[in-house]
């Protein structure tokens, strides 16, 4: 979460200069190093909101935006962010408007980069089924309004338990921190998002054995030149991919345990750090897909403790509310 | 090469050899350094005491639920706490008390809430110190809680959390950590002892050879206790080749016990 007087400055700058993000080509510049020589990625690396997972059918193969067409988001960004500053008195069910981050808009069109079309594989005969099948028929949890007999019908966002590997990083409109520490051997990356921190070993270990599945898996990394790849596996099919783990429109996102995940950070300049995700699981999706999000440096940026759990009145909410109700109907 | 350029050379290489041999060497305990020459303390660390049952001595008694037999009865244990004594006051003592009946159903480790400090250093978890140049981050297994040390300017906590605001420094080879803004709401072991939003504590943590640290917390809180106290254990290095933390997602497992009463399904 950022601090307003931060917010707005960053608004202001973001608003004042023209944004080359992607322009930039990686091999005129030298990344530095740590101590012990390893590319150094340490920082606190932001995303920024306003870009869909996926591409509008009608923008076909383009992967930025017309001048138009970001004056658009630009304006629709401005607008937002203007309005967290004026907050409603009305109570509603979102986060309250002073969580809110906008980021600095950006030209991309999706996150999703391939397929070109920008938009989600097919999903496998497999994967459609299992959607509809599974806990004995009421299908995978997801949609925001349904059932509420017992925890398991909300996904893991309503339950706080995580927001996955992926839905950590996809920024939102609050906790969009991502921070990078590095000691000899190890790259870690810690999420704003539900304090998550990923504890990635550089060296060549075995991976945990496949009976251990876990929300956010098991990531072995290395360096590609100045990349870093990390490969992740030893998933549970728990976990929703799609901003805050919530899966995607039109789909709750759920993959299989064998999904491999293999991550690319490329810091491009001191301030922009490219990251590239692509999501191979064949039981669920025909084909691989990637998603890119640039992630900008922002020393100002304060991460704080995102206790979700500990705060969770929605569950209890959401739970006694489907009881109370069921006893005023008479059941 | 001038005289005055070669005996330069040697008085710069000899420094040099100086200045690097703590990087690459251990000292005689053991106890590996930083290239910056600091204490490493990176690794994965673990207690072997019994301070998350209870912080002070005791004898073996029975757990919360008699249901799991011998699996949820609490062992004996020696205290980690100076003396032995947590000198709260009157009605802290007695608030303990009642923490320590209403356990099973209060304790914020079995609604899995983040431990907080100091009890997140002696909960049977393993946990990683990721020491880098500037920052130090404590990450914990359980409940995957985790802090940043602000080794640089300290910051003030500018709110409440679980895992407070650390600010860190070195006296001499020990890492203090002044710890601020926590919350209140954690307790420090399973036996009911608690703390309060006016908490205040500051850990040391000694790498005292190659697989232990030597850790003592102060704790400070006029609503609570008469005076501060300190307890201290010993950290453990996890010397596995293969150890790693995978992380304890505690979550769904406090569930039925937090939202039990609203929950329609077979289990209920």
């Amino acid at each position: 979460m950022r601090f307003r007087f931060n917010r707005l400055r960053v608004l202001a700058v973001a608003f004042a200069v023209a944004v080359p993000a992607l322009a930039q080509t990686p091999s005129d510049y030298t990344v530095p190093r740590t101590p012990w020589g390893d590319p150094d990625l340490q920082g606190v690396w932001p995303g920024n909101t306003g870009v869909p997972m996926e591409r509008p059918e009608d923008l076909g193969e383009r992967e930025t935006l017309t001048e138009e067409e970001f004056a658009e988001r630009q304006q629709r960004l401005q607008e937002q962010a203007a309005g967290d500053l004026n907050p409603s008195d009305e109570v509603g069910i979102g986060p309250p408007s002073y969580w809110t981050e906008r980021g600095r808009p950006v030209r991309e069109t999706s996150l999703i980069v391939s397929p070109s079309n920008g938009r989600l594989p097919a999903l496998t005969e497999e994967a459609s089924r299992y959607r509809d099948e599974a806990r004995d028929g009421r299908g995978l949890p997801g949609a925001w309004r349904g059932e509420a007999d017992r925890p398991e019908d909300m996904n893991i966002y309503y339950r706080c338990i995580t927001r996955g590997l992926l839905g950590s990083i996809i920024p939102v409109i609050y906790n969009n921190g991502n921070q990078i520490l590095q000691t000899p051997g190890y790259v870690v990356l810690r999420n704003e998002m539900i304090h998550e921190s990923r504890v990635i070993p550089l060296d060549d270990r075995p991976q945990l054995g496949t009976d251990i599945k876990t929300y956010m898996g098991d990531s072995r990394g290395r360096w590609e030149g100045d990349t870093l790849v990390v490969e992740t596996r030893n998933f549970t099919d728990k976990v929703a991919i799609g901003s805050n783990g919530a899966g995607y429109p039109g789909s709750p996102g759920y993959h299989s345990e064998d999904l491999v995940l293999t991550e690319r950070f490329t810091r491009v300049s001191d301030d922009i750090l490219h990251y590239e995700a692509t999501v191979d699981d064949p039981r669920t999706w025909v084909e691989p897909w990637t998603i890119r999000i640039v992630l900008e440096r922002d020393d100002d940026y304060r991460m704080f403790e995102y206790a979700c759990h500990e705060a969770n009145y929605a569950m209890y909410d959401i739970l006694s509310g489907a009881r109370a109700q069921e006893a005023a109907e008479g059941q | 090469m001038s005289s005055i350029g070669a005996r330069s050379l040697v008085s710069i290489l000899v420094s040099a050899i100086f200045i690097v041999a703590p990087a690459l060497g251990q000292d005689p305990e053991g106890v590996p350094r930083t290239v910056g020459g600091r204490p490493d303390l990176n690794g994965i660390w673990q207690t072997f005491s019994r301070a998350n049952w209870n912080l002070q001595d005791h004898a073996a008694y029975e757990g919360p639920m008699w249901e799991l037999g011998a699996i949820g009865a609490v062992p004996a244990g020696q205290g980690v706490v100076d003396g032995n004594e947590i000198p709260y006051l009157p009605e802290a003592a007695a608030r303990k008390e009642a923490n320590f009946t209403d356990r099973r159903t209060d304790d914020p480790e079995a609604k899995c809430y983040m431990p907080g400090i100091p009890r997140a250093n002696y909960m049977p978890y393993p946990f990683q110190i990721v020491q880098t140049p500037t920052d130090i981050l404590f990450v914990y297994e359980y409940a995957t809680a985790n802090r940043l040390i602000h080794m640089g300017a300290p910051q003030v906590a500018v709110v409440d959390s679980w895992m407070g605001t650390n600010n860190g420094r070195w006296d001499g080879d020990t890492l203090v950590i002044d710890v601020t803004g926590l919350n209140g709401l954690a307790w420090l072991d399973r036996a009911g002892n608690f703390t309060s939003s006016r908490t205040h504590v500051v850990e040391r943590f000694t790498r005292i050879g190659p697989d232990h640290i030597q850790y003592e917390a102060t704790i400070e809180d006029p609503t609570l206790f008469l005076r501060p106290w300190t307890i201290s254990l010993l950290l453990y290095r996890r010397a596995e080749d293969n150890a790693q933390l995978i992380d304890f997602k505690c979550v769904e497992f406090a569930e039925r016990l937090l939202y039990g009463e609203f929950i329609v399904d077979s289990d209920n």
